[in-house]
């Protein structure tokens, strides 16, 4: 059961509050948070602009000029110390991604290999045996944070991050893996692409709708393809040094 | 449908309205208008909805040709605009006709310029906003990115053109700073860890804004050595990031999240910019310095609170 005490609340801008748990990849205290989250906006719907949970944090963007800080602390801090939620993790469908690890596609792959004492072969390995948890959405639409990576695959952060990576990239950072569902910016360490899309969008006259193909709480695993199946799916390797990216990347840069 | 047509383009052009604030929890970026003083002076002299979209210019060279008549506010850094080749008051509105051709050239100070219209840019909503974001282009859900041959819709307006010579309802010059821009931010854990030296040596520095800048997040240049010996490891977990979030990556190099901003990052924080100062510096170019300062949340939260009255 979680402590109350552990948990703080720092109300870091005009509008914002973070809410932390202790600083643990764990599907139980997850849960925990996803509860909390919910009960926030049912408890304090007229206040409440949007929240976005995290692995053991959560963001409440509130209506500053409704509410006082005092006010909002008091609230937050009664449904912090409502019982919890009993822990009932089901079972899920495991979701595959496939991925194609190569050096092309793979840009830090040997950098990885270097860095954590193993083949490439390992590398690969390691990352595709293990199925990892769905613990939170964003970053960019449809960005899901998995984990956790086994302890001989974690690194820190890239020191500079990338301006641009490709949409399918698959990367590792720390206890995390992802599949940057779009092209952005990236501090990860990029060891694949996958040629799977990673949302669903449709237009219906001028409703447009967006949904991701993995969501919070869900189990996901990656399997690896030759460079072949990878074009057969319909994948583009995008190098590093392709000419197409870096005029991308360069095209992104303000004047 | 009456438009504006963009007979020519150097610069990046959007459109942009207040942002999608409700849909971060999908990982949408809030998006919006990056100088709001601007924007909603814009729409303010219009007496439009607040919310209104208008066309956000970076670095104007812009032309424009109205296909039909219509009422327009100019605001933000100026460039010298034109109707038909005669220069015409900056943070103003003016009547344009069928056919007058609205140019916008380089500004000499400032970055982002704004041309709203009356009753606002008509253009396809998503997430019941229309502003355009970068990294979102390919869902193609918004309206397509703003480029030569555009065409720019507004709803039809009244033939009867009011005297609009002197509406100039906000003069910027008190809203902008002149000198060196102050970052004043709410310090979060990070800046809590370091000693009052490393604060200090934080604090008198001047740290200038990097090519590499733009609607998502302004780099900086490097924090001194000696803040920077004994920091925290990048070994946490990624956390929602917000409007304003200085995130400090291991090269020392803070960057600063703006509107086009991710919902989650990994990097130490070192505090939250105050919204209002957010919007002057959305105005500062690569090359510009900026200093930081601390200030308390109830600080911001008035400054912030002022700062909508004006436009209320």
């Amino acid at each position: 059961m979680l402590k109350t005490e552990r948990i703080s609340l720092s109300y870091i801008s005009e509008n914002a509050v973070l809410v932390e748990w202790p600083e643990i990849i764990c599907p139980h205290q997850h849960q925990q948070i996803v509860h909390f989250q919910q009960q926030v906006h049912t408890k304090l719907t007229d206040v409440i602009i949007d929240t976005v949970a995290s692995y053991a944090s959560l963001i409440i963007y509130y209506q500053f000029e409704k509410i006082t800080t005092t006010q909002l602390d008091k609230e937050l801090t009664e449904l912090i110390n409502c019982p919890p939620l009993i822990s009932s993790i089901t079972a899920t469908e495991i979701i595959d991604i496939p991925v194609y690890y190569g050096l092309d596609s793979g840009w830090d792959l040997k950098f990885v290999a270097a860095q954590t004492s193993l083949s490439i072969e390992q590398v690969i390995e390691l990352h595709s045996q293990t199925v990892y948890h769905a613990y939170a959405l964003g970053f960019t639409p449809g960005f899901c944070y998995l984990a956790s990576l086994p302890n001989c695959l974690q690194l820190p952060r890239r020191s500079s991050p990338r301006l641009s990576v490709p949409q399918g990239a698959v990367a590792i950072a720390e206890q995390q893996t992802a599949v940057y569902p779009i092209s952005s910016p990236a501090g990860w360490h990029v060891i694949g692409q996958t040629p799977m899309t990673m949302f669903d969008t449709k237009t219906n006259d001028n409703e447009a709708s967006f949904s991701a193909v993995i969501t919070v709480g869900q189990q996901v695993r990656f399997t690896a393809i030759s460079q072949e199946q990878f074009l057969d799916l319909g994948g583009f390797i995008h190098n590093e040094s392709n000419k197409e990216n870096a005029k991308k990347s360069a095209e992104e840069k303000t004047p | 449908m009456n438009y504006l047509e963009v007979l020519k383009l150097n610069g990046q052009c959007s459109i942009q309205d207040l942002g999608r604030l409700h849909n971060q929890h999908l990982g949408f970026s809030a998006s919006g208008a990056a100088d709001e003083y601007a924007f909603l002076s814009a729409n303010q002299m219009l007496s439009n909805a607040l919310n209104c979209a208008a066309l956000e210019i970076t670095f104007g060279q812009i032309s424009l040709q109205a296909q039909h008549h219509c009422t327009i506010a100019i605001t933000g850094a100026n460039c010298a605009a034109e109707i038909n080749g005669k220069k015409i008051k900056h943070w103003q509105i003016h009547q344009l006709r069928a056919d007058d051709i609205l140019t916008l050239s380089t500004p000499k100070t400032g970055l982002i310029s704004y041309i709203a219209i009356a009753d606002g840019i008509q253009s396809k909503l998503w997430l019941d906003s229309r502003s355009q974001t970068l990294n979102e282009q390919s869902l193609g859900f918004n309206e397509e990115k703003v480029a030569l041959g555009s065409k720019i819709p507004f709803n039809e307006q009244p033939e009867t053109i009011t005297n609009v010579a002197n509406v100039r309802l906000q003069s910027p010059d008190n809203f902008y700073q002149h000198d060196t821009l102050t970052l004043r931010f709410v310090p979060q854990n990070l800046w809590q860890y370091l000693n009052t030296e490393q604060q200090h040596k934080i604090l008198e520095q001047d740290y200038v804004i990097s090519a590499k800048s733009n609607r998502m997040g302004y780099r900086l240049s490097q924090l001194p050595q000696s803040a920077l010996v004994q920091l925290p490891q990048n070994n946490q977990l990624s956390k929602p990031v917000t409007y304003g979030t200085i995130q400090l990556p291991k090269n020392g190099e803070p960057i600063i999240l703006m509107k086009e901003r991710q919902t989650i990052g990994g990097y130490p924080v070192l505090g939250c910019v105050m919204q209002t100062d957010l919007f002057r510096l959305s105005q500062l170019r690569p090359g510009e310095k900026i200093k930081l300062q601390p200030t308390t949340l109830h600080h911001a939260q008035q400054q912030l609170s002022a700062f909508y009255q004006r436009f209320n």
